[in-house]
């Protein structure tokens, strides 16, 4: 059967069977289950070259010294690129997602283990790992920030003195709803429970790891770049910036994707890398990372310290929820949008209940981990939200000595009360029917329903401000 | 050195040298980029491809290992034109979605098939424990590979509604 038969075929019986029953044939599993897939690593152009990174084994250090000499000078390697060539070309640092900055190769110090150092190109990918070896690095070990709590202890070591003034770890602060109406809420609250929750740092792990290959047409001035990238579009933006090209003479393609969960948002320094190669060398440049490269310099997701509280009365009745986040966001903020968070972790950290008051403070601090923050829709928080509200409820019913269930029919936002009561009211109507549903389905109800009301956040930015988050003065205040 | 194989049939000799991957081997040298380098380590199992008939990993076969030795690879499954049953049930059971593991999935499925062609599911699960697979939480492959073992026995209407354990 012909490849074109099996979509035929696929379009065919799309008409007969129900959705999600595993008999909807998809258009491009034809190619993939033929092995004729597109991914990155799969391009091959004439004259290809292939470019690997150095990383730094250490996760806080001051770098003395780099040779590259003897690397430099195998038969194979084309070019070998360190942090300081890179600054004398304005190159060494990118602007990330998140109006911060990221080193593409490190100059001063390298902030968090497997960061990039310098880069090689050469004619196979085996002799670039080779030349790798023999680039000579002396450092100057630095203490290391790794507990998040411990960052913005008076003597923590500042991981970003690249930032001008930059005296502490904070990276930023954000809030939502009214501080002294929630506190009124709870001093009058008979019972109060407090819970701190640590919420790890996991990683996305797609099978396919991250890579890209750059062409530069230096006749006509344009770059192609094929990427494992899910926002083709910020990418191109940014490679605008950082190579000074305007943008139509870029072209992203983001080909067949080996998975992404968020992982493949970001902006990653070997991307650059791969265009500077490509820029400098004439040829074409692949660069793939390795599994172990993938695990430890791309973006993870969680990583929340957070303090929840929850008002209630004695006969359970919700009250009021409060949380304190301290978030780490690594060495560099690379969260995809900050815009969002207000969107995820605000939308939801209330839950489907029906609260007098509510509260969300965080902080973010940096910390000499990798950088990235967005998977799993993290950087919209809502992962941590569900858990935080959900896991508050259960303690509180604990405390109480009552069924969780019960305790969340109880405070569920009844379908006649949402009209009246804030702005999401339209958005949490359409979630009532969820309190009249019984037993342990109410529960779950509760927790998809909070993904509903996720889903629907972008229709939040049309509602009156009132209950949005704000940015802090300050938050801006990490520009380069 | 020079090696020389069969690789999905085809004799093929090259000049390499002596640390080549057998995965590399196949994706660079030979343009047989079905097979995927997921993570170098043998632990994802994407590069899955069969050395003599037996499921090996190919991030770590030197391929002058399997020089005088006769290699398939993904883009052999399908024969005369004809999809193998496993590819047919990979489609139509959707155990696949990005497609990043699947031919290491399907190299590794058929193998069990042709060993045992009524496996459980438990025996499905355990043939696919060195394999990774990120999207489909893997209900959807065992039943793709269910699919296939009653689509060659001839009973596969049997097989609509059969519940899956595991999955709620």
């Amino acid at each position: 059967m012909t490849a074109v038969e099996d979509r035929r075929t696929a379009f065919e019986d799309n008409d007969k069977q129900p959705v999600g029953h595993g008999r909807m044939l998809r258009k491009e599993d034809p190619r993939f289950i033929r092995g004729k897939g597109r991914y990155v690593d799969d391009l091959q152009l004439p004259g290809m070259l292939h470019l690997a990174v150095l990383r730094a084994p250490m996760a806080h250090a001051r770098i003395v010294s780099i040779d590259t000499t003897v690397a430099q000078a195998q038969p194979k390697v084309k070019l070998v690129v360190t942090g300081a060539m890179l600054a004398e070309q304005g190159l060494a640092w990118m602007p990330t997602l998140s109006n911060d900055v990221q080193a593409v190769l490190a100059t001063d110090k390298v902030r968090f283990q497997g960061q990039e150092v310098a880069f090689v190109v050469a004619e196979d990918r085996y002799a670039a790992r080779d030349a790798l070896e023999l680039i000579d690095v002396e450092y100057e070990i630095l203490d290391p920030v790794i507990d998040v709590r411990k960052a913005l202890e008076p003597d923590a070591p500042v991981i970003r003195t690249d930032l001008e003034g930059k005296t502490d770890n904070h990276c930023f602060d954000w809030e939502t709803g009214d501080a002294a109406a929630t506190q009124a809420v709870f001093d009058k609250a008979d019972v109060v429970v407090t819970e701190d929750i640590v919420y790890p740092r996991v990683h996305p792990a797609p099978m396919e790891t991250c890579g890209s290959v750059a062409e530069f047409d230096a006749i006509d001035g344009k770059l192609t770049l094929w990427t494992t990238s899910q926002a083709p579009h910020a990418h191109r933006t940014l490679y605008a910036i950082v190579a000074g090209l305007p943008e139509h003479k870029i072209r992203v393609v983001a080909p067949d994707i080996g998975g992404g969960f968020g992982n493949k948002v970001p902006i990653y320094p070997g991307y650059v890398c791969s265009i500077v190669g490509a820029l400098l060398t004439g040829k074409p440049v692949k660069w793939m990372e390795d599994r172990s490269e993938n695990l430890t310099s791309t973006g993870f997701a969680r990583d929340y310290v957070m303090r929840g509280e929850i008002a209630a009365t004695r006969d359970g009745k919700i009250l009021a929820i409060r949380t304190n986040v301290l978030a780490d966001h690594g060495a560099f903020n690379g969260t995809a949008a900050p815009v969002k968070y207000p969107a995820g972790f605000f939308g939801v950290f209330t839950g489907s209940y029906d609260l007098e008051a509510a509260y969300a403070h965080m902080t973010a601090v940096y910390t000499n981990k990798a950088p990235g923050g967005v998977a799993y829709a993290c950087s919209f928080r809502i992962t941590e939200a569900v858990y935080l509200v959900e896991r508050m409820v259960d303690c509180l019913a604990y405390d109480l000595e009552m069924d969780p269930v019960e305790l969340r029919l109880r405070n569920l936002i009844k379908p006649e009360l949402a009209a009246a009561q804030d702005p999401h009211a339209f958005v949490k109507a359409l979630i009532g029917p969820a309190s009249y549903l019984t037993g342990a389905a109410a529960a779950w109800a509760s927790v998809h329903a909070a993904f509903v009301i996720y889903l629907l956040t972008p229709l939040f930015y049309i509602t009156p401000p009132d209950w949005h988050g704000k940015a802090q003065p300050g938050a801006d205040e990490k520009k380069p | 050195m020079r090696v020389t194989m069969t690789v999905n049939g085809e004799e093929v000799t090259r000049e390499i040298e002596g640390r080549l991957l057998l995965v590399h081997f196949l994706r660079d040298d030979l343009g047989l980029t079905g097979t995927h380098w997921g993570c170098d380590t043998s632990n994802c199992g994407t590069c899955v491809v069969w050395l003599d008939n037996e499921p090996v990993k190919s991030c770590t076969v030197l391929a002058a290992m399997a020089g005088g030795h006769e290699v398939r690879t993904v883009e052999g499954l399908e024969r005369n034109g004809e999809l193998d049953p496993i590819q047919r049930g990979f489609m139509e059971c959707h155990g696949l979605q990005c497609g990043f593991c699947t031919p290491g999935m399907m190299m590794t499925t058929r193998a069990l098939l042709d060993r045992n062609p009524d496996p459980t599911q438990q025996e499905i699960r355990e043939a696919i424990s060195g394999q990774i697979c990120r999207c489909t939480g893997y209900a959807t492959i065992v039943r793709s590979v269910q699919w296939a073992a009653a689509e060659e026995a001839g009973t596969r209407t049997v097989l609509e509604d059969a519940p899956m354990e595991g999955v709620s």
